[in-house]
């Protein structure tokens, strides 16, 4: 398996997460990321400023923060004084691929980037992700990030013959990886019955195959292939990284063909010279907030057929292709780092570190995120050890 | 000094921009965004599969849409390419071209095209901005982006007088030429022979800051086209504007220990104090043709202006008092009018840079400097007083 | 000519009369001058004083007023007078110019007097509507139809109408004929906003404006039948949709502990900074890390209670609250103070006392003023005070 292609690389060199809580009521945005600097620190230490870290990515949202500039109020804590910030107003797993261009652009050699989000703290993560839609339409119509994943799922277990049957054991699967994973929300085992017997959220989505509403913060330090030994022993290179985005109406769409995730999944290969992550990758960290999303994504990433979702699960696939032995998505993690949080699993495998739910011998991950609703856009991220 | 190395460099070859106004009521955000990039794809020659990825930013809390470039796919033709959306406050605009100079540069993106926008009248602006402020203090005391302290700040060390002078001076300077940008939103017709009255007779806002210091609240959007200098080689519709280098400067929320018993250095000193440095930049003045200065009020860019170059004592008075800053000057300033006469906000660093590339190229029109431009400095302002730096130049010479 | 958008400057004035709402000008005691510059222009004194008010043209001074408007032209006045011209744009270019109490403008007088309009062609009358609706009648629609139905239009411009359709035609007579299947009754303007659009249609019946004797299928019908009401002199514009819509979604904001002991320390009424271990900066308030040696800060010290003032925005002009549009009392005053104790850039920022403002300079010495009952919150340090 090649490694890059000839090109100079970067790698992240060290991690650090937030345990996902589903009420960080007693600390604020600030004390949670200083959490994560200190452990980065304690990692690597890093300094700021001139031959250490000069640029900080940060990924917050103004929404869930309800706060116009939301990096402006953790500006202190993220390091940016006198230093050069930018905020990365979409899914996480988009900071890694912006920090990599970064890095390869010859602009800066080491790039420290923090996300945090409180979902707990607005009344309604719905109320947020119906301002998403278009003042006129879509939001009048009452449409929000679950009841579109709701659409998506109803066609797509048509169109696979997934069943409620199979989401049940997603989420049985997902709750004992979780209890691997001292940093996951949701780590309450479950027997499938208990699954299905939840009640339903928006049809056919049961409470239970929704991700739970959670607070969290991450972490991770990037550097360039010169400079990451001064950082770490084992550094988790970054060899291909792509997103895509769909149609945003629905009537535009097939909600079903995982047009953007395919897309993404292509163009990642092809940066990082590999011909397909199902022969590659040994770990796969994809972004599951809703269980029928497993499968979906599993799909647009090439590791089963078109439509062939339902036999992927029946066959086995998840285990077989070690999916998300984080616990997932599905164990909660705030929408807008959840693939930073795949991330950090992904690294974590690749160094070693991943404690109970360590893969022996992890040499290439997947990392996966989805922004916008019902997957209108995807983000792919690959690493080799 | 670290010698910055860039991996590969990048031009900017297409700007548009939509008209800018406080009455946009007949264009939703996705047919604004549309405009804008139509006008830059013409402007490079270039067409929307020509686009590699899309950059976009603005600040959402100000139209209240939760990440609008997913409805905004189908106005920035970002559907089956690339995207990404940073968002850093009043900088945005200038930061997506900062970004998209990395994106380009990594050698990852041929060909980037960024998004700068903003709908003020489709949301609640000083409710936008009092949410900049921390919700457990200083929103209660927040004045919305109105402070006059630069102005106490600059009548304690040179007087009153001196001072009032040179901020109206700096105002009608801008009206004037503003008067020569058909694109720009306010344009009022000053005369130089109106200062007392102005001085006088303009609503007081806050202490000093009267209203006719104040910037505007515009509509509108911009969008540039950058890419690599192999793509430049095979031809281009206009003359390439080249990316030089950039930095970015931020400090924490508080703005209480901005004022104390002594002054903190700005940002702006000291992001242009990096970048000349490693650019080998000893005397900004002279070096450069024009600066496209981001200037929310009149205050704050007479005192910048003595920030962003360098300067100390009162030279950036007495060249703003002998005119070096007019469009026949030593340095022009804002030969668009800058801010005071056109905010859109998540455009509005853009424009900065956008206008900058304009003058590089000669086709700014009406308000283009006679002199040959070759060098030129743009800056991005916003949240606790951030700063965004870019030089922009005609032929890749460094 | 001094007529600019339809209207003059004295047809404005003129209308005041009958446009004050007198319920809204309860405890309101004011002179308000015009002054209008150029061909059709002139001098007003307006007294609202004890619920009433007095307009007057005046030759030479107008006398001390609470405010002045001073507009350059007819065409200012009027412009922004009806919004054709943005007051933002008249008073930034110096043709608007107000002296005295500028919030007048701002909140009481729109209260106080209903917008100007400028007078239109006389109005359409309910009795006009009903007479041509013959001419609006759809008999394509009305096939095999046979429906009497009345109206009982009360109060100006109305009237007693039956109309009847049968055959494929419609007839409209005067008078209410026993045999309607249905008949409604309701005020005459209730009738043109209905049949205008201006009204809407559900909240006119819901709220009572519309009664119903008889046949509520019936009345429910009769729309069906008619073409829609175009008044004459409609203008042909195309009216643009606009959404309206406030979103609100209710936040619950962590304090965390640094927070939490700066409110703590506020509830002894102290004010509390912490120490940078390795500037030694003094946070003011207290912040998880000092952002310049990115380390925390676990030392608390306490500040002042006294300081002195070294900047200060003395505010003139407060925006209006987003949801309410409440306005603050102006002036106040924001100032930066050094604490006693506190290290050289950390000033710490609050209000100075109202009544203290004609007196604050730079070098003031201020000390704090407590809430009587303070409990750990904003709200428990009212003002800072000038120290004589």
């Amino acid at each position: 398996m090649t490694v890059g292609v000839g090109k100079k690389r970067v790698a992240i060199c060290a991690v650090a997460q937030l345990k996902n809580d589903p009420d960080l009521w007693h600390t604020r945005f600030q004390g949670m990321l200083l959490e994560i600097l200190e452990d980065l620190q304690r990692q690597t230490g890093f300094r700021y400023g001139e031959g250490g870290v000069e640029q900080i990515v940060s990924v917050s949202d103004d929404f869930f923060d309800a706060r116009t500039i939301s990096n402006n109020g953790v500006q202190d804590v993220l390091g940016g004084q006198y230093l050069a910030e930018e905020k990365m107003a979409q899914e996480g797993l988009n900071a890694i691929g912006y920090a990599n261009a970064v890095i390869l652009s010859g602009h800066k050699d080491v790039v420290l980037i923090m996300g945090h989000c409180k979902e707990s703290q607005g009344e309604s993560r719905n109320l947020i992700t119906n301002c998403g839609f278009d003042p006129f339409y879509g939001r009048a119509v009452g449409l929000d990030y679950l009841n579109a994943a709701g659409l998506q799922a109803r066609a797509y277990m048509a169109k696979s013959g997934l069943t409620d049957d199979h989401l049940a054991r997603i989420v049985a699967r997902s709750r004992q990886w979780a209890a691997k994973n001292p940093y996951a929300n949701a780590r309450e085992t479950l027997p499938p019955g208990k699954v299905k017997a939840s009640p339903m959220l928006c049809d056919p989505i049961r409470q239970l195959h929704a991700y739970p509403v959670s607070d969290g913060a991450v972490g991770l330090l990037l550097a360039s292939e010169e400079r990451a030994r001064e950082y770490t022993d084992r550094p988790v290179w970054i060899t291909g990284f792509a997103n895509a985005m769909d149609a945003f109406f629905f009537g535009d769409r097939d909600l079903t063909s995982n047009f953007a995730l395919k897309k993404a999944a292509a163009k990642a290969c092809e940066r990082a010279g590999i011909r397909d992550l199902k022969g590659a990758a040994d770990v796969v960290e994809v972004m599951d907030c809703y269980a029928y999303q497993q499968p979906m994504w599993m799909e647009g990433l090439g590791f089963c057929g078109d439509g062939e979702g339902a036999r992927f699960i029946d066959e086995g696939g998840p285990g077989k292709y070690r999916v998300n032995l984080s616990g997932g998505a599905l164990a909660g993690n705030p929408m807008i780092i959840a693939g930073l949080y795949r991330a950090v699993e992904a690294a974590l495998q690749l160094k070693g570190e991943a404690g109970d739910h360590q893969v022996p011998d992890a040499r290439c991950a997947v990392a996966h995120s989805t922004n916008g609703p019902a997957g209108q856009f995807h983000s792919v991220l690959i690493l080799e050890a | 000094m670290q010698k910055h190395r860039k991996n590969r460099n990048v031009a900017i070859i297409g700007i548009g921009q939509t008209a800018l106004s406080s009455h946009k009521e007949d264009q939703n955000q996705v047919e604004m965004v549309a405009e804008a990039v139509r006008n830059a794809l013409e402007d490079a020659g270039k067409t929307i599969d020509d686009i590699d990825c899309v950059v976009h930013g603005n600040m959402e809390l100000f139209e209240m849409q939760f990440q609008p470039d997913m409805w905004h796919a189908l106005g920035c033709g970002s559907y089956g390419k690339e995207e990404y959306r940073i968002t850093t406050g009043g900088t945005v605009g200038a930061t997506l071209v900062c970004a998209s100079d990395n994106l380009v540069a990594s050698g990852l993106y041929d060909t980037v095209l960024c998004i700068g926008f903003e709908k003020l009248q489709e949301g609640n602006t000083t409710g936008g901005i009092t949410n900049m402020a921390d919700p457990l203090w200083f929103r209660n005391l927040q004045t919305g982006a109105l402070t006059s302290t630069t102005a106490m700040e600059l009548i304690q060390k040179f007087g009153k007088e001196r001072v009032l002078r040179a901020a109206m001076k700096y105002r009608i300077m801008m009206d004037k030429h503003a008067m020569l940008n058909p694109r720009a939103h306010r344009r009022l017709g000053l005369e130089y022979d109106q200062m007392e009255t102005l001085m006088e007779t303009s609503p007081q806002l806050v202490g000093e800051l009267r209203l006719i210091h104040m910037c505007s609240q515009s509509d509108g959007a911009c969008a540039m086209i950058l890419t690599s200098e192999d793509r430049v080689r095979e031809g281009t519709a206009k003359p390439p504007v080249w990316i030089r280098d950039h930095e970015t400067s931020h400090r924490e929320e508080n703005m209480s220990n901005l004022y104390g018993a002594r002054k903190p250095k700005s940002t702006h000193r000291d992001c242009a104090e990096r970048l000349f440095a490693r650019n080998g930049i000893t005397d900004p003045l002279g070096y450069f043709d024009v600066f496209e200065m981001y200037d929310p009020s009149a205050f704050w860019a007479v005192d910048w202006l003595g920030e962003f170059l360098l300067l100390e004592g009162d030279e950036h008075l007495r060249l703003l008092e002998a005119g070096e800053f007019d469009l026949d000057g030593k340095l022009p300033v804002n030969p668009s009018g800058g801010v005071i006469a056109s905010n859109p906000i998540g455009a509005t660093a853009m424009l900065r840079i956008a206008e900058a590339a304009l003058q590089i190229r000669g086709d700014a029109g009406g308000h283009q400097i006679k002199k040959e431009v070759r060098h030129a400095l743009a800056s991005g302002f916003g949240g606790s007083l951030w700063t965004v730096l870019m030089i922009l130049e005609k032929e890749p010479n460094w | 000519m001094s007529r600019y958008y339809g209207t003059t400057v004295d047809d404005i004035f003129d209308t005041m009369p009958e446009r004050f709402q007198p319920q809204e000008a309860k405890d309101v005691d004011v002179v308000v001058g015009y002054e209008c510059g150029g061909e059709g222009g002139g001098k007003w004194r307006l007294k609202v004083r004890e619920g009433a008010m007095a307009v007057e043209k005046v030759e030479g001074d107008l006398g001390p007023c609470t405010a002045t408007v001073f507009a350059a032209d007819a065409e200012t006045f009027i412009g922004v007078t009806l919004n054709k011209i943005a007051a933002l744009d008249a008073l930034t270019s110096g043709k608007l110019r107000i002296t005295g109490d500028a919030s007048l403008l701002m909140n009481l007088l729109p209260r106080i007097f209903k917008p100007y309009r400028v007078p239109g062609p006389a109005p359409v009358t309910a009795r006009d509507i009903v007479a041509g609706m013959a001419d609006r009648f759809r008999p394509d629609k009305a096939a095999g139809v046979s429906l009497k139905f009345a109206y009982d239009l009360t109060g100006e411009g109305g009237g007693r109408f039956t109309v009847a359709i049968a055959d494929g035609r419609c007839r409209v007579t005067e008078g209410l004929e026993k045999d309607a299947a249905v008949k409604m009754t309701m005020e005459a303007s209730t009738f043109v906003g209905l049949m205008t659009g201006t009204m809407d249609a559900t909240a006119a019946f819901t709220s009572g404006k519309v009664r119903i004797d008889g046949d509520m299928g019936a009345a429910a019908a009769t729309g069906r039948y008619f073409d829609r009401y175009v008044p004459p002199d409609a203008p042909r514009v195309e009216e643009l949709l606009s959404l309206k819509k406030v979103t609100s979604i209710d936040q619950r904001f962590a304090t965390g502990p640094v927070m939490g002991k700066w409110f703590a320390g506020l509830r002894e009424r102290k004010l509390l900074a912490n120490v940078c271990p390795v500037c030694r900066r003094t946070m003011i308030h207290p912040r998880e890390v000092c952002a310049s040696c990115h380390v925390r800060a676990g030392e608390y010290v306490e500040l002042g209670p006294e300081g002195y003032v070294t900047n200060y925005d003395l505010v003139y002009y407060a925006s209006p609250d987003p949801l309410t549009g409440a306005v603050r009392d102006t002036p106040y005053a924001c100032a930066w103070i050094m604490l006693d104790g506190a290290s050289p850039e950390e000033a710490f920022a609050f209000e100075i006392k109202k009544e203290d403002l004609p007196r604050l300079k730079i070098g003031s010495r201020v000390r704090p003023v407590w809430a009587e009952k303070t409990v750990g919150s904003f709200r428990d340090l009212l003002y800072f005070e000038i120290i004589d």
